[in-house]
C-alpha cells in the first residue's frame, strides 16, 4: 500500500519542490528520484497484481488489476526515459536562450503536475475521478505544448485546450449516463461510479443507457486519444510542443486516454454483446489509419509526420481492440506498448535535429548521418519501428492485429442496428478480405512515406553552417535503451512483460 | 405526497426550460458582454434548479453543488470574462458564421434531436427529473454549435461554459447528482480551464493583435 501511496505522493512532492528550487541540477535531480521511484512503486504493484490478482487501496479509491497495472508500466518506462533525454535537452535550451532559466521552475512543476493526473487517471477506482484526472492532463499540458510562446505554439495550445476540454466534456455526459444506469441497480450510493461496484452489476445495468453512454465515453476520450475525425488538434500541438512533451503526449498520454476507454468497454461488455463496443472501435480505428496514411504522404514537416504516424498507430491498436478475440486484443496491447516506445523515441530524434538544424522543414535536412550520426540512426531505428518491418517488436504486434483481422473480420452490429444501407456483412469472407486489405494497402502508404522521408534526411551532405559532430550526452542513454527493447521484445518479451499482456488479454476479452 | 411530487416535478421542469431559454438569448445575442452577463443568469437559474431537487429529495450534498455554481459560475468567472472583455475592448460580436434567424432555428432543430435521442432512456428516470435530462441534452448541444458559430475567443469559451451547465444539470435531473467528490473534482477543472483559457485570451492578443480565432491559420496542411 505505501507503493500506492508512492504513485501520487512522488510527483506531488516534486512538483512542489520544483517550484522553489532555482538550480537546474537539482531540479533534474529531483525530476529523477521522483520518476525513479514511481517506477519502484510500479514494479511493486505489478508484482503483486500478478501474484494475488485486482486490489483495491486507499479506502476504495484506488483500484488496480492488470490492465492498470500494464499502463503503469508504460507510464514509468516513458516518463523515466523522458527525464533522462530532459537532462541534456533542457539544459540546452536554457543556454541558448529559448527558454528563460526562471521558466524552467513552471516547466517542470507542470510536467510533474501532468505525471500526477495521468497516474491518478489510470489507478482511479472511480470513473468519475478518472475524468477529472483526464481533464486535468488537459489543463497541465495546454502550457507544455504553448511553452515556446511564438504565435504558432499559442495557437496550437489554444486548439488544444479547446478541443479537449469540450470533447472531454462530452465523455463526461457519458459518466453522468452510466452513473444513471448504476445508480438503478445499486441504490442511491456514493460509489455507484466506482470500477469495484460496477463490474459485478454490469449485466444488469441498463443496456440503452449503456450504448449511448458508449457512444459519449468514445467520442470524448478518442478526441484526447486523436482518433480521426477529432484529430484536428493533434498534429498542431505535436509540431509545437518542446520534444520531451510531445514523447509524453504521444508515447502516455494517448495510451492513458485508450485506457480510459478499454476501462468503460470491460463494464458496456457486460450488458450489450461485445460486437457493438468492437464495431465502433474498428469503425474509428479504419478510419483515423486510412486518413493518417493518406495524410503522412503529403508532409513536409517532421514533426508533423510523426504526428500523424501516431494517429495511424492508434488506429491500429484500435482496430486490433474492436476486432477482439484474445488475438486481436493482444495485438492491440502490445502495439500501443510498441507504438509508445518507438514514438517517443522519434520525438527524441526530432528534438536533436531540430536543436542542430534550426527548422522543421524536411527539405532543409539533409545529410543527419555525417552531422549526427547517433541522432541519424535513432531516427532510422524509430523510423523502421514505426513502418512495422522485422525485427522490430511493431512488426509482431501488427501481425497479430492483420491475422486476428483476416481471421474473424470487425462485427458489424453498430452499423446492422442502424440501418439497412450499410449492414453488408463485414465479417463474411468477402468483408474479411477487403478489410484486411485495405489494412495492408494502408501499412504499405504509410511505410512508403515515412521510409521515403527519412531516407531524404539522413543521407547526403548537411548544409552549410551545420556542425557534424555529436557528442556523447546523458539523452543518449534512454534512446538506445528504447532502441534495444524494441528489437528485444521482437522476438522474446521477458516474462513479467509476457505475463502482464497475457492477464490483461483475458481481462478484456469477455467470454 | 402524490400532489407535492408532482408539482415539485413541474417546477423542476420549469427551472431546466428558464435554462434552455437562456441558451437561446445567448445564440441570439451579440454584444459579448451581455453573453456572459446571460450565462451568469443561466448559472443562477441552475443554482435555483439544484436548490429545489435538493430540498425535493433531502439530498443534502446537492446544497453544497448548489453553493459552489453560485459562488464560482454565477460571481467568479463572469467576473474574470468581464475583465478579459474590459481589456481586449472588443465590445460588439460581429463575426458569426451563421446569422441569428438560422442559428435560432438549427438550435431549435438540436433541441429536437435531444428529444430523440433520449427518448427511450426517459422513462427509466427518477419520477421527479425526467424530462430535464433530453433539457440537459439540448443545452450541451447548443453550447457545442455556439462554440462553433461564433470566431471570438471569449465567446468560445461561454459556449464551453454553457455545454458545462447542461452537463450540470444532466447529472444533477438525471440522478440527483453525481458522488460529492467527482462533483468537487469538476468544479476544479472547470474553474482552471476558465482561468487558463483567460490567461490564453491575452496572450492571443498580444500575438495576433485580435482574439478572432479565424486569424488562427498559421497551422494548417
Amino acid at each position: 500500500m505505501i507503493a500506492v501511496a508512492a504513485l501520487v505522493v512522488a510527483p506531488l512532492f516534486a512538483g512542489g519542490l520544483s517550484l522553489v528550487v532555482h538550480r537546474s541540477a537539482l531540479l533534474h535531480a529531483i525530476n529523477l528520484m521522483s520518476m525513479g521511484t514511481l517506477v519502484a512503486a510500479e514494479i511493486t504493484i505489478t508484482r503483486t497484481v500478478l501474484r494475488d490478482g485486482p486490489f483495491t487501496a486507499l479506502d476504495q479509491l484506488v483500484y488496480l488489476d492488470a490492465l492498470s497495472s500494464f499502463i503503469l508500466f508504460i507510464i514509468g518506462a516513458v516518463g523515466l526515459a523522458c527525464s533522462f533525454y530532459m537532462c541534456s535537452y533542457m539544459d540546452e535550451q536554457v543556454a541558448r536562450g529559448v527558454i528563460a532559466p526562471t521558466r524552467l521552475n513552471l516547466f517542470f512543476f507542470l510536467f510533474h503536475m501532468f505525471l500526477l493526473a495521468m497516474v491518478v487517471a489510470t489507478i482511479a477506482n472511480s470513473v468519475g475521478m478518472q475524468w477529472v484526472a483526464i481533464e486535468a492532463t488537459t489543463l497541465a499540458t495546454t502550457f507544455l505544448i504553448a511553452f515556446w510562446r511564438r504565435r504558432e505554439s499559442l495557437e496550437a495550445g489554444w486548439k488544444y485546450l479547446i478541443l479537449c476540454s469540450v470533447g472531454i466534456s462530452l465523455a463526461l455526459f457519458g459518466v453522468v449516463l452510466t452513473y444513471y444506469s448504476s445508480l438503478h441497480v445499486l441504490g442511491d450510493v456514493s460509489q455507484a461510479l466506482n470500477v469495484t461496484q460496477l463490474l459485478p452489476v454490469a449485466d444488469r445495468l441498463n443496456p440503452h443507457v449503456l450504448k449511448l453512454s458508449f457512444i459519449f465515453i468514445l467520442v470524448g476520450y478518442g478526441t484526447k486519444v486523436g482518433l480521426v475525425p477529432m484529430h484536428s488538434w493533434l498534429p498542431d500541438a505535436y509540431t509545437e510542443a518542446p520534444a520531451p512533451v510531445v514523447a509524453m503526449l504521444a508515447g502516455v498520454l494517448e495510451v492513458v486516454a485508450v485506457y480510459a476507454i478499454l476501462r468503460m468497454r470491460t463494464i458496456v461488455d457486460h450488458a450489450v454483446p461485445s460486437d457493438f463496443t468492437g464495431g465502433l472501435l474498428a469503425l474509428l480505428g479504419f478510419a483515423s489509419f486510412m486518413t493518417a496514411a493518406l495524410f503522412i504522404l503529403i508532409q513536409h514537416n517532421y514533426k508533423r509526420l510523426f504526428a500523424y504516424s501516431s494517429i495511424e498507430h492508434m488506429g491500429i491498436a484500435m482496430i486490433g481492440f474492436g476486432v477482439g478475440g484474445p488475438l486481436g486484443t493482444f495485438g492491440g496491447l502490445f502495439h500501443l506498448l510498441n507504438h509508445a516506445f518507438a514514438k517517443s523515441m522519434a520525438f527524441f530524434a526530432a528534438g536533436n535535429i531540430h536543436r542542430r538544424y534550426h527548422t522543421m522543414e524536411i527539405g532543409h535536412v539533409q545529410g543527419l548521418a555525417a552531422a549526427q550520426p547517433w541522432t541519424a540512426m535513432a531516427l532510422m531505428i524509430s523510423g523502421l519501428a514505426l513502418s512495422a518491418l522485422p525485427p522490430f517488436a511493431s512488426f509482431a504486434s501488427e501481425v497479430h492485429v492483420v491475422t486476428a483481422l483476416a481471421s474473424q473480420g470487425v462485427p458489424g452490429m453498430p452499423f446492422t442496428s442502424t440501418g439497412g444501407m450499410v449492414s453488408f456483412a463485414l465479417s463474411d469472407q468477402f468483408g474479411r478480405i477487403a478489410l484486411t486489405a485495405v489494412f495492408l494497402i494502408s501499412a504499405v502508404l504509410a511505410f512508403g512515406g515515412l521510409m521515403y522521408r527519412m531516407t531524404g534526411m539522413v543521407w547526403g551532405t548537411p548544409p552549410e553552417g551545420v556542425l557534424r559532430e555529436e557528442t556523447w550526452t546523458l539523452g543518449h542513454l534512454p534512446v538506445i535503451l528504447l532502441a534495444g527493447a524494441l528489437v528485444v521484445f521482437g522476438f522474446f518479451l521477458p516474462p513479467p512483460i509476457q505475463q502482464l499482456l497475457e492477464q490483461t488479454t483475458m481481462l478484456l476479452v469477455i467470454q | 405526497m402524490q400532489v407535492l411530487s408532482y408539482s415539485g416535478s413541474q417546477l423542476v421542469d420549469l427551472c431546466s426550460a428558464l435554462l434552455l431559454l437562456t441558451c437561446f438569448a445567448i445564440v441570439a445575442q451579440r454584444r459579448l458582454s451581455a453573453c456572459v452577463d446571460l450565462f451568469a443568469l443561466q448559472s443562477a437559474f441552475l443554482v435555483v434548479t439544484t436548490a429545489l431537487v435538493a430540498y425535493l429529495t433531502g439530498n443534502q450534498h446537492l446544497y453544497i453543488a448548489a453553493a459552489l455554481t453560485g459562488v464560482i459560475k454565477v460571481i467568479i468567472i463572469p467576473r474574470v470574462l468581464k475583465k478579459v472583455i474590459d481589456r481586449l475592448n472588443v465590445k460588439r460580436e460581429l463575426v458569426m458564421c451563421v446569422n441569428v434567424p438560422a442559428g435560432l432555428l438549427i438550435c431549435g432543430g438540436l433541441v429536437m434531436l435531444a428529444f430523440f435521442i433520449s427518448q427511450p432512456i426517459i422513462p427509466l428516470g427518477f419520477l421527479l427529473t425526467r424530462d430535464s435530462l433530453a433539457i440537459a441534452l439540448a443545452i450541451v448541444l447548443i453550447g457545442f454549435f455556439t462554440m462553433i458559430a461564433r470566431q471570438k475567443a471569449v465567446t468560445q469559451l461561454v459556449g464551453f461554459l454553457v455545454l458545462e451547465n447542461g452537463l450540470f444539470l444532466g447529472a444533477t435531473a438525471a440522478t440527483y447528482g453525481m458522488p460529492l467528490i467527482v462533483e468537487l473534482g469538476v468544479f476544479f477543472d472547470v474553474l482552471i480551464a476558465t482561468l487558463i483559457a483567460g490567461i490564453y485570451t491575452n496572450r492571443l492578443q498580444d500575438a495576433f493583435d485580435s482574439v478572432d480565432t479565424n486569424q488562427l491559420t498559421v497551422l494548417k496542411e
